[in-house]
């Protein structure tokens, strides 16, 4: 027992001596208001991080040019190179500070000092000043999207009295917040803060306007990025602003901060986590309209060890068991060959494997036999249907606003792209370029579906960007990178597709305009159509518009890739690695960022082949898990040490009662054994799919779909007509396994081999010949009580 | 046996029987007179303190604080809007001419007109706090009132204890949740919802019984073997969703079994005038299935005036589309909820049922104090009105001010948390009760130190 504990622990953790280092590791001090605060940060046994900022000494190689503080931090004195060291538990560490102009004439910025004082004292909330209509008649912008309208409400409206050039000190600015006169949003600052300096001082200095010259923000660094923590351990982040001149600087102080995950970690104002749980936590960072965030981790406490015998067959299983490691987590023992079986054709093509699908290959005994039937899986017609449905719900296919043969002709261009295996670039591509008529080309008619621009932008950048635009719409996203120029740079790019009438009344003709714009609803004129963070296209090109789009989409884009990465992972894995699995924007991080990366590098190097993505997930020895936990993971609903249990899709589940029933589903206007995954709309009358769950397709959002069980699909599976018809059939399955006159306990055998992939344990089997010997009087009422039995258990509902 | 048609009477603690509790629910229609009635109840088969019900009617979009029940006629044309105010039956009170029923009855409702949030100024983030008292954030999601109600109490009777009408809130703009749900409580405590429009001429809880080809001897038997089959297989047990089948399973053939229970949801029992009265609209219907609901026993009913603010009439008078315009009030919205809530508050009162019911409508926030350049007005959290009455809540009163002009409250502001407070205070719910959050942590029902409105206690 002690040995197993010990190569346990030697897996997981790396014993080394403690060591002590400051962070940042580099600190210049570039002007003379610069200031930095440093943090002590020891690798414990283990390796876990301790923040010993408020416990070290501090001191300084040469006070006169840097001095420190008893807390870290530093501030400049005069030009010059010093040396800062922490000093605790006989531990030491150094880090050389550079100072730059200490002496030379500085102003405070209004861009870059000014305004992240309003933003982190709440003056531009929502709820204040930012609020649309402004508050008591002084209105800025919502956390400061606008410089240039913030300084003239601040300079040159209410008669100047809100900055008073004469008497600085008599500003409204600094009375109001400061409370010496009655101000409604109360106290913001005390006249003892930097935060009053700042203002008074910049006012002072005849508080000079924001200037193109003024540096911009490029990005952010946070300290520590990762780290592993005791529980109810605390921990200080600190975050640099780097600047296109160059430049970095410590802007803690007004960053916002919040916690991803409130019961693993939580966080202040000023950047101090508090450990309250096991797991692991982003601690999200805004500033300036940069976002980042940074990981903190808690391992899981393990009483009792478990040996693993997880043997990892590609570089999923490698990344997947490092973030076991780090949390203390040991995977569960792969799944058995039934369950695979089941998990496999239900996640790959939406069916059950027959009977004798099963048998043959619990009856294989080549080693391989997974890898061939995930290869063959991949290429059936079942597997089409499925992926086809699946990008359906995605471009929200639907007769509600394609008349039906243009919905057809959408429908069918998706399901003849899976079907070829289009690789993912290319599909979006034969989207976004392509026109003439929507009946000849089924794709174009995503902008027959789209007519309005900003629905255009916004479904977008959620289907193939996992990106939420909207509330950029109005204003910039308030926790998010997207301001509403680039909302609507962006869309200008959807602002000259043209639509007519084509031949018929179903079809259309799509083509680029080489006119039209959308304007910015603030500037009240169009802006240069540029897509996020991409190259902007001169607004008086006669390019088409969508073109460079397509090429900005789909070479070399993260969001891009992540995006299609995470929803077909989240269809094996029963989770996003970024969850939800449409939200991949910058402030909600991936549970596995290095396995994430990974993934979504392998796709790329592989042409974006969707079959390739697939086929590596599903080949991988942590997808092939056991759902059954084990005495570490029970916890774990986030790290795929286990499989992750779920409800099947509500097609899957209806089509998987008509395969065992034998007995298809009748759907009105479509023919006879059409199963629920190719009906090309969602519109088709059926209670079974609405209680189950069935998205609308009306908005590209992942929650349209629910798999929440409910009493309404109680009562539906009991007493509704769905199920209970296909039981009673004389033309199904129950009928015809009562012609055969077959033996109870081949009956049995195969009613478990069709409806959960293996055959009953003699104990079930000798439970249900008891029970059907209770049903004597009638044979066929007793096999339908019992099929009803089995296709109602948590092992036929559930995918495990 | 499992009987369809079991109707044995509950005895309760004080000894009157369930049987007799739902007779006099249904008073009117047996012809008992009002006198009797008040007999009934101080022989406590009624008991108004213990037992409080409550029904909230989520009036999505956002009613315009100045255009419903916080006029200012004095204000200048901009801000005062298009309509004029009316008396009510409480002197001293007006409100807007656009509820002229309403004015008949404000003696059974309160006003509070100084609410505000300080979140922002989207839908989603109002319906958030005035479902569960909080905005949701680190990735918590608070559970909604009646969810709590659910956890803290269960169910009274063969009827959930919390129900959802018609349908949850559908897309605000924002993509957040909207609080409907149980959140950290475990789907187990989400609302049953209704997922039907009972304006619908065929109206009914789909497959609430079994069908003539099954008899209940079969349903009961299906019943034992699939838990049978289940108990044989051990890999769920540690699930959460799997549980929660079960229970969803088990909830369904309660509600089968119980006439009772099912004739709660059959609003074709109630006469047409009845039914007129209310509205032969979703939310009118809704009003009306809420009152049955509670006589039968449920605890804890939201009514979802509108499923979403876009492409529909609502509350959300931003006057250009795809939102609605300011005249809406007049025309629909306003007659649509004035004829609905009135009907719920004297019908309500004629049975008996006000004394320990609860109504409150809210909105998510006001709306801005001037009218935009398209004839509208926009989202405004600083201030608005909500109402509040029944159960231990005063009638006829108005907590609170704005402003001169709508913008900010001027008396008394509230929060949603203090809204919060004052449902579970009248609910009976201790505000130091602590409920199970994410990890074990334990959160209040309400912050500590979140007082109720107190002045709205009789």
């Amino acid at each position: 027992m002690r040995l197993i504990l010990l190569l346990c622990c030697t897996a997981a953790l790396l014993p080394a001596a403690p060591s002590l280092s400051i962070l940042p590791k580099e600190v210049t001090l570039a002007t003379p208001e610069s200031r930095q605060q440093l943090l002590a940060e020891a690798l414990l046994d283990g390796g876990v991080h301790s923040d010993w900022t408020r416990h070290a000494a501090w001191s300084s190689s040469n006070p006169a040019i840097a001095a420190v503080s008893l807390s870290g931090l530093v501030t400049p004195k005069a030009d010059g190179e010093a040396t800062i060291t922490a000093r605790h538990n006989n531990l030491s560490a150094s880090v050389t500070v550079r100072v730059r102009n200490a002496a030379a004439p500085f102003t405070w910025s209004f861009k870059n000092h000014v305004m992240p004082v309003l933003t982190k004292t709440g003056c531009n909330q929502g709820a204040c000043h930012g609020a649309l209509a402004g508050k008591n008649g002084f209105k800025l912008t919502l956390r400061g999207y606008d410089p240039e309208l913030d300084y003239d409400a601040l300079t040159r409206q209410s008669a100047s009295r809100r900055v008073n050039l004469a008497e600085p000190a008599r500003s409204l600015l600094l009375l109001k917040p400061t409370f010496a006169i009655p101000h409604m949003g109360g106290l913001r600052f005390k006249t003892d803060t930097r935060e009053y300096r700042v203002l008074a001082e910049w006012i002072a200095a005849g508080a000079p306007p924001p200037a193109e010259k003024d540096p911009e923000v490029t990005g952010l660094e946070v300290y520590p990025p990762a780290s592993i923590l005791a529980p109810n351990a605390t921990q200080q982040l600190i975050v640099r602003a780097r600047y296109s001149d160059g430049r970095s600087e410590d802007v803690t102080n007004w960053v916002k901060f919040s916690s991803a995950n409130e019961g693993v970690a939580t966080v202040d104002d000023s950047g101090l986590v508090k450990l309250t749980g096991h797991g692991e936590s982003a601690i999200t960072l805004w500033y300036a309209s940069k976002v980042l965030y940074a990981r903190v981790t808690v391992p899981f406490i393990n009483q009792t060890p478990v040996i693993s015998d997880f043997r990892p067959r590609n570089f999923i299983d490698n990344l997947a068991s490092a973030k076991w490691q780090s949390l203390n987590l040991t995977p569960s023992k792969v799944a058995d060959d039934s369950t695979f079986l089941r998990r496999a054709y239900l996640d790959a093509a939406g069916i059950l494997p027959t009977a004798g699908e099963v048998e043959a290959f619990l009856a294989d005994p080549a080693p391989d036999k997974r890898a061939k039937v995930i290869d063959q899986l991949l290429n059936r017609d079942e597997y089409a249907d499925y992926w086809a449905y699946k990008f359906s719900d995605l471009l929200l296919v639907s007769s509600r606003k394609l008349r039906t043969p243009a919905m057809w002709a959408f429908y069918n261009w998706i399901r003849d792209s899976v079907q070829a295996n289009k690789p993912w670039d290319q599909f979006a591509r034969d989207i976004f370029t392509g026109a003439g008529s929507t009946r000849q080309n089924g794709a174009l008619n995503y902008f027959v579906l789209h007519k309005d621009t900003i629905e255009m932008a916004e479904n977008v950048t959620q289907a193939f960007l996992g990106q939420r635009l909207t509330c950029a719409r109005c204003h910039n996203h308030p926790m998010e990178k997207w301001t509403q120029r680039q909302y609507y740079q962006f869309a200008n790019l959807f602002a000259r597709v043209g639509i007519k009438n084509g031949s018929t009344a179903a079809d259309n003709v799509v083509f680029a305009k080489n006119s039209g714009d959308i304007n910015h609803p603030r500037l009240l004129r169009p802006l240069s159509p540029t897509p996020l963070d991409g190259q902007p296209m001169p607004l008086d090109s006669t390019a088409d518009r969508r073109v460079h789009f397509a090429n900005w989409l789909t070479k070399d884009n993260d969001y891009f890739t992540r995006n299609i990465v995470n929803r077909v992972w989240a269809n094996f894995l029963g989770r996003g690695i970024v969850h939800p699995y449409d939200d991949v924007r910058a402030t909600n991080p991936a549970s596995n960022e290095e396995l994430f990366a990974a993934v979504a590098a392998d796709f790329v190097k592989h042409g974006y082949d969707l079959k390739h993505l697939m086929r590596t997930i599903m080949n991988s020895a942590t997808y092939q898990l056991s759902s059954e936990s084990n005495a570490t993971n029970q916890a774990d609903n986030v790290f795929y040490s286990k499989y992750i249990i779920k409800r099947l899709p509500a097609e899957v589940l209806l089509d998987a009662m008509s395969q065992v029933t034998g007995v298809p589903t009748a759907f009105g206007g479509y023919p006879a054994g059409t199963r629920a995954l190719q009906l090309p709309d969602v519109r088709v009358q059926s209670q079974f799919l609405t209680s189950f769950g069935r998205p609308e397709r009306i908005l590209c959002d992942a929650a349209e779909r629910s798999s929440d069980p409910s009493i309404s699909q109680a009562l539906h599976v009991i007493n509704g007509d769905t199920l209970n018809k296909k039981l009673a059939d004389p033309q199904g399955n129950i009928a015809l396994l009562l012609k055969l006159g077959l033996s109870e306990k081949k009956v049995l055998e195969h009613l478990y081999l069709t409806a959960y992939s293996r055959p009953p344990r003699p104990d079930e089997t000798a439970q249900l010949n008891k029970l059907l010997a209770d049903a004597k009087e009638s044979r066929q009422e007793g096999l339908e009580d019992l099929v009803w039995s089995l296709l109602t258990s948590k092992e036929f509902l559930f995918n495990y | 046996m499992f009987r369809l048609d079991a109707d044995l009477p509950v005895e309760f603690c004080d000894g009157t029987r369930r049987r007799d509790f739902l007779h006099a629910g249904v008073l009117s229609t047996l012809g008992l007179g009002l006198s009797q009635f008040a007999g009934l109840k101080a022989h406590g088969a009624v008991d108004p303190k213990k037992d409080v019900n409550c029904i909230l009617l989520m009036l999505v979009g956002g009613p315009s604080q100045l255009d419903t029940w916080d006029m200012k006629p004095n204000a200048p044309i901009e801000i005062r809007g298009p309509y004029k105010p009316i008396k009510t039956n409480v002197p001293g009170i007006e409100i807007s001419e656009n509820f002229p029923r309403m004015a008949k009855h404000a003696d059974k409702f309160s006003i509070v007109r100084s609410m505000y949030h300080t979140a922002a100024a989207v839908h989603d983030t109002g319906h958030q706090m005035m479902q569960t008292g909080r905005l949701f954030q680190g990735g918590v999601e608070h559970p909604h009132f009646g969810c709590v109600v659910g956890k803290l109490r269960g169910p009274k009777g063969d009827v959930p204890p919390n129900i959802l009408l018609p349908r949850p809130i559908g897309a605000t703009g924002g993509n957040m949740p909207h609080g409907h749900a149980a959140g950290y409580l475990g789907k187990a405590f989400d609302p049953f919802i209704l997922n039907a429009d009972p304006s619908d001429p065929n109206f009914r809880v789909p497959d609430m019984l079994p069908p003539d080809y099954l008899s209940a001897n079969r349903v009961d038997r299906r019943k034992n073997w699939r838990e049978a089959i289940d108990k044989s297989v051990s890999k769920f047990e540690t699930s959460q969703d799997a549980r929660l089948l079960d229970s969803s399973f088990q909830q369904a053939y309660t509600l089968m079994s119980s006439a009772k229970a099912r004739a709660a949801f059959e609003l074709h029992r109630e006469p047409e005038a009845v039914r007129e009265k209310y509205g032969l609209n979703r939310f009118g219907q809704s009003c009306l299935l809420a009152r049955r609901l509670v006589e039968a026993g449920v605890r804890f009913v939201t009514i979802n005036m509108f499923e979403t603010v876009f492409d529909e009439i609502t509350w959300d008078i931003h006057g250009s589309k795809p939102f609605s315009p300011i005249s809406c009030y007049k025309d629909l919205v306003g007659p649509m909820f004035d004829m609905a809530y009135s009907s719920l508050l004297e019908d309500l009162s004629q049975r008996g049922l006000l004394a320990n019911t609860m109504v409150i409508g809210t909105g998510e926030f006001g709306r801005t104090p001037k009218v935009n350049p398209a004839g509208g007005r926009d989202h405004w959290p600083q201030c608005w009105s909500i109402l509040a009455g029944g159960g231990p809540l005063k009638g006829g009163t108005v907590i609170g001010a704005s402003d001169e002009i709508g913008a900010m409250p001027k008396d008394r502001p509230t929060t949603p948390a203090e809204v919060a407070a004052t449902i579970y205070k009248g609910l009976g719910i201790d505000l130091e009760t602590e409920l199970p959050g994410a990890q074990g942590r334990p959160i209040p029902v309400v912050d500590r130190g979140t007082e109720p409105i107190k002045k709205l206690f009789a």
